[in-house]
């Protein structure tokens, strides 16, 4: 028996909890992302040096792994490995910040348009479609190449500012449906505010599928920044970001094999336990209950 | 004294030396990164496009070795067989040559140097040469062979302005397009010259190929056929030389060179080039033009910020033992070049005492700070060039020893170059290729080059350096301009306007089969129509002879 | 039915003429000009950039050199591109192709392969099988692709020197080769990047078409089937994969675009010279002709890939009518 204003697919939180964590993928995840995050954190406490110190330029550059310097040396002469545990603090700020931004800004859009309706609506919902069919890679190239390097603060905006229509398309569907039902229609005639409604109604709804696109959005930024950084278009020198590590090696693939391979690896498993997380979480939430009408590939890459 | 060697020998080890009559003949594979976009002398602008354009096309006298840009002493005749110089200085005439024919079989006249020189100083043109062929005021025609150039006032350099800037081009063929439209047009994509190549074909985007004028008035090219293949960038450029798909790649990388050592087919080719290369250090505030920049208008502070920078050690980091320093704001194989000026030297604690003593203390965050302005400033750069940005991770993190908190703007080329030609940078890493003459030192580093079209990206400004550089431009004497030209770079140097940091290595990835000849500072490829494979060590590629690739 | 389709070509349009739009505008609105070149060299002055400025109409207001611009695309002429000297056509004609080879293979290697292996999960839901093909997937999902190119040019062009490391075809020798020697050439070449980015794309369609014939397992008719007596496997094959086909169509079309935007990061590791690495390419150098042509192409395929899927799920399924 459902309450009114629950909409009877809604899942109960404890069996949500206890089905995720029987998914032995979100075991994974959550231990690897714990890793990523911990080593980010306390990266000043484990890194043996500071990430942009330029040790030797003229003994030390390019240095392959030895005991002194685990993952060798850039050619500049910097530790590959403090770089490495740096750039995860870049990787993670970036990440959950331009998810954050955008999550918070496309569930207030999706929300303005599924209410007023009609023309606001209609502008609003055409504009998401052109700016979804708009490669979001040749956005952040147009916009990052040409306005010269980036900091992290306008990076992140640069993200959040790309990704932000899926989920206001979901936020707008859900608020369309029930905008209609009876509760709510009595909701609001008893003076019950819009912001109500969304808070007590709405959100709860796209909970679901919103967490599952936000964690898939973190893994997608993560490799979003790592591509621009490679293009040279990333984060500003010397800061260090996985992807400018794999760039500084770019022109000595081959040779400098460990300023590829290690980076790489880095990004892979943190995208790999994001991504992980995301499946348990949208099975875990059992995608076959999701409301009718919603896109399904709004948490494929945006 | 900057004597141009013919560099080249030194790696040759016991091949033969002379060509003999059946070394004639083989193909060269020309491994580039960059599509030509015009083939038109006169408007050239890339190494790739020059260099096409000088083996298609002749000049009236090409430049001695030691690239002796003052009189004629050095210059030999090309299409002008002999030139006689009015008593007055103000006009040559030059004979040209007979036998001299355009690739389409007419014959060179005096009427095509008239044309091909009121086509660079024509506006409408748009050549960059223009500005450089001022003194030549015309030339007229006495008869089919014989051509009077007229100049505006007696200068030493004028014979090189008229000549070295000049390539002939063939009336008949482009005279009948409007200049404006020649860099477009689809004759000026036929490349019809009188040079020891003829176009033999073009593929867009994919490759140019030039084979041998048999019938040339200077001989025919010893090899049969050039072929230009055209990479996308420069990676897959050098690849094309490791496996073997190419023969000829004009600038290795540091990183190349111990491939090449290892691959037995390949050898390095270093050769003399007249690149050279600075941070320039705004001496105007780009936030407020006209008045002096706070950081870098002081003469101290430029100062210490050179001596806080190792630049022997970042040469070492950044190419190896390949590139040479810069010795100042010059070439080294520059005429009047002079290596052994004072310079700088690197010591930080000396760099610190100086900024201490103009003012700047060093704050709580280790920045230094003098009346509220922080010494911080940005070091623009472009992405692309990978030796350009690993200098400036380097200058940051040598200014940060300091105390100077340094940013990196890395633009596209496009970006970066709005930024020099509207001074609003605050530093700069500048590549200057200057032409081996005098002048063109006038045109980076005196006041009349500090507008948007010269090239004083500084915006440095001497009296004194400007009396002594025009006295350099105005000398008949080699050795006078020489003497003022390096009293002018010791001032320069002494002022720091910019922090001299390397003259980029030039060094060729060649195979090993072919020899070469004639490597000149200016253009390595002066004499390539002589380079010669041995009939001994012919490949595949070699035997193709001289019928034109099917067309696909 | 026509209606909808007529509506959605509508859309369409306005799109496509949207996205060139702002795509015209940011170029414009950065800092530079095409004209950047030769900087060093004494005697290119400022006037005679301007000249060339306006040969080109790019000192005219931005609004004229729009309309222009738009007027001439209209008319199928989509400008002259200063950085290659050649009409933007040819440029775009040559680079196209390539492109369309390269992703047209990749996808549909793609898709059967996802198709494949999505079936051989749901044979058994939950099985061995499946959690592992799941694992592979998701690794593959994860991995960056310029990362991926790196490693599959490292280890087969280099350190097992097999296959070339760039390029189409061989520069040199290819238009000296025997007709089948051209075709090996071309195959060779196309490889390593066909290969990365079919797994790539693999792991994407693959997961996605797992979902699709997860959905539909537990229907009526699939239940029936089973209970008539047929292996699960074989109504697997047989009923949930022409349902569950639907999907993939939906899916073909958001993939289109990849088709004209090129799949850069390949492209730019493997120098392969299609879409993708000509925008970037024009990007830098503010080519703003071909950029924007470029955008306009792929915009173009986007809108014909978005409608293509919407008006095969209408046709398909008439009780889905998208709002």
């Amino acid at each position: 028996m459902t309450a009114p204003g629950q909409i009877a697919s809604f899942t109960r939180p404890r069996r949500l909890l206890s089905r995720l964590l029987r998914d032995s993928r979100t075991r994974i995840a959550i231990v690897v992302l714990l890793i990523v995050a911990l080593s980010a954190v306390f990266a000043p406490l484990l890194a043996p040096y500071d990430p942009t110190a330029q040790l030797d330029i003229v003994r030390l550059p390019s240095q392959p792994p030895s005991l002194a310097h685990p993952l060798g040396t850039d050619p500049y002469s910097r530790d590959v490995l403090s770089r490495l545990l740096y750039g995860g603090r870049i990787s993670l700020a970036v990440g959950l910040g331009a998810v954050l931004l955008a999550m918070s800004f496309g569930i207030a859009i999706g929300a303005v348009a599924g209410f007023i309706g009609g023309a606001v609506d209609a502008v609003l919902m055409r504009f998401v479609d052109a700016a979804l069919s708009i490669p979001r890679l040749l956005v952040l190239i147009l916009v990052a190449s040409l306005w010269g390097s980036l900091g992290l603060v306008p990076l992140t905006l640069l993200m959040a500012g790309t990704g932000w229509f899926a989920v206001s398309r979901l936020v707008r569907a859900e608020t369309l449906v029930l905008r209609e039902r009876e509760f709510i229609v009595a909701a609001r005639a008893l003076g019950a505010s819009p912001f109500r409604i969304l808070v007590r109604h709405v959100l709860p709804n796209v909970a679901a599928p919103a967490l599952v696109s936000a964690t898939l959005g973190i893994a997608n930024v993560i490799l979003l920044e790592a591509g621009l950084s490679y293009l040279g278009i990333g984060v500003r020198p010397p800061t260090a970001s996985w992807g400018a590590i794999i760039q500084d090696g770019a022109e000595q693939v081959s040779d400098l094999w460990w300023l590829t391979l290690f980076p790489g690896l880095a990004i892979l498993v943190t995208v790999f336990a994001c991504n992980a997380l995301g499946d348990a979480l949208r099975d875990a939430f059992d995608p076959r209950q999701l409301p009718r009408g919603t896109d399904p590939t709004f948490a494929a890459e945006a | 004294m900057a004597g141009v060697l013919l560099i080249g020998c030194t790696e040759v080890k016991q091949q033969p030396q002379t060509a003999g009559p059946a070394d004639i003949g083989g193909t060269m594979v020309v491994a580039t990164p960059a599509e030509p976009g015009t083939i038109l002398p006169g408007l050239y602008s890339t190494s790739v496009e020059r260099q096409v354009t000088d083996l298609l096309f002749d000049r009236l006298a090409e430049i001695g070795d030691d690239l002796n840009s003052i009189g004629d002493k050095g210059f030999t005749p090309q299409l002008a067989t002999r030139w006689e110089w009015a008593p007055d200085s103000l006009s040559i005439v030059f004979h040209l040559d007979p036998r001299a024919r355009w690739h389409d079989g007419q014959p060179v006249r005096a009427s095509d140097v008239r044309y091909s020189v009121s086509l660079i100083k024509d506006p409408t043109f748009g050549s960059p040469m223009a500005s450089s062929t001022m003194n030549v005021d015309s030339v007229s025609v006495r008869d089919s062979l014989t051509a009077v150039a007229y100049f505006k006032k007696h200068t030493p350099e004028q014979f090189f302005d008229l000549v070295y800037q000049v390539s002939i081009v063939p009336e008949h063929i482009l005279g009948n397009t409007p200049p404006a439209q020649l860099r477009t047009a689809e004759v000026a994509r036929r490349g019809i010259g009188s040079g020891r190549f003829r176009l033999a074909h073009w593929d867009q985007g994919k490759r140019l190929e030039l084979i041998a004028d048999t019938a040339n008035y200077r001989g025919r090219a010893k090899l049969d056929r050039i072929v230009y293949s055209v990479s996308l960038d420069f990676n897959s450029a050098v690849a094309r030389l490791f496996t073997g798909d190419a023969d000829f790649f004009e600038q290795l990388r540091p990183e190349n060179m111990a491939k090449v050592e290892k691959d037995t087919s390949l050898r390095a080719l270093p050769y003399p080039s007249l690149q050279h290369t600075f941070l320039a250090l705004n001496m105007i505030d780009p936030a407020h033009p006209g008045q002096p920049n706070p950081i870098f208008g002081d003469r101290t502070v430029r100062r210490a910020l050179t001596m806080a920078v190792d630049r022997a050690g970042m040469l070492r980091n950044v190419f190896g033992a390949m590139a040479h320093p810069s010795y100042g704001p010059f070439p080294r194989f520059l005429a009047v070049a002079d290596t052994t000026l004072p310079q700088l030297p690197y010591d930080t604690l000396r760099a610190r005492a100086l900024l201490d003593s103009a003012g700047w203390t060093p704050g709580p965050d280790g920045v230094r700070t003098k009346n509220g302005q922080r010494l911080a400033f940005t070091i623009t750069t472009t992405v692309s060039s990978a030796t350009r940005k690993q200098y400036a991770v380097l200058l940051q993190e040598a200014f940060k020893r300091v105390g100077a908190a340094v940013n990196i703007d890395a633009t596209d080329f496009a970006g970066s170059a709005a930024k020099l030609a509207g001074r609003s940078f605050e530093t700069t890493l500048v590549t200057f290729a200057p032409d081996p003459n005098v002048s063109g030192i006038r045109q980076a580093w005196s006041s009349a080059a500090l507008g948007k079209d010269g090239l004083n990206y500084p915006s440095y400004v001497n009296p004194i350096v400007d009396a002594l550089l025009d006295s350099a431009t105005i000398s008949f004497d080699p050795a006078r301009a020489r003497a003022y030209s390096r009293r002018a770079f010791e001032i320069i140097i002494e002022d720091a306007p910019g922090i001299w940091l390397y003259e980029a290595p030039t060094v060729a990835g060649i195979h090993k089969r072919i020899h070469t000849t004639g490597l000149r500072a200016d253009e390595y490829w002066a004499r390539m129509a002589d380079w010669w494979i041995p009939a001994s060590e012919r490949t595949p590629r070699d035997r193709i002879g001289l019928r034109p690739a099917p067309t696909p | 039915m026509r209606r909808f389709v007529a509506g959605r070509l509508a859309q369409a349009a306005i799109v496509v003429f949207l996205v060139t739009t702002v795509t015209f505008v940011l170029v414009h609105l950065a800092p530079g000009d095409p004209f950047a070149t030769a900087l060093a060299r004494p005697g290119i002055t400022e006037a005679l950039r301007q000249q060339q400025r306006e040969a080109f109409g790019l000192d005219r207001p931005l609004g004229e050199q729009y309309l222009r611009w738009i007027g001439n695309a209209a008319r199928g002429e989509l400008g002259w591109s200063i950085s290659f000297n050649r009409p933007v056509r040819d440029v775009i004609a040559d680079a196209l192709p390539r492109t369309l080879l390269l992703v047209g293979l990749s996808l549909a290697l793609s898709f059967a392969l996802g198709i494949v292996v999505a079936v051989l999960q749901t044979e058994r839901p939950g099985g061995r099988r499946d959690r592992w093909l799941g694992r592979i997937l998701l690794l593959l999902y994860s991995v960056p692709d310029f990362w991926l190119a790196l490693v599959v040019l490292l280890i087969f062009a280099y350190w097992l020197p097999i296959f070339p490391p760039s390029g189409i075809v061989d520069p040199v020798r290819h238009d000296y080769m025997s007709f089948s020697g051209r075709l090996l050439d071309r195959l060779s070449h196309l490889v390593l990047p066909v290969t990365t980015l079919t797994l790539l794309a693999t792991a994407a369609i693959s997961r996605h078409q797992r979902s699709a014939l997860m959905e539909v397992m537990p229907s009526d008719w699939m239940r029936t089937a089973i209970a008539k007596g047929m292996s699960h496997r074989r109504a697997v094959r047989r009923h949930a994969l022409r349902n569950a086909l639907l999907p993939a169509i939906t899916l073909a079309g958001l993939y289109l675009p990849a088709l004209a935007a090129g799949a850069l990061f390949v492209e730019k590791v493997y120098s392969w010279p299609g879409m993708g690495l000509l925008a970037a390419n024009a990007i830098v150098t503010r080519d703003y002709h071909l950029v924007t042509a470029a955008v306009l192409i792929s915009s173009i395929a986007v809108a014909l890939g978005a409608l293509l899927a919407d008006v095969a799920v209408a046709a398909a399924d008439p009780r889905i009518r998208v709002s």
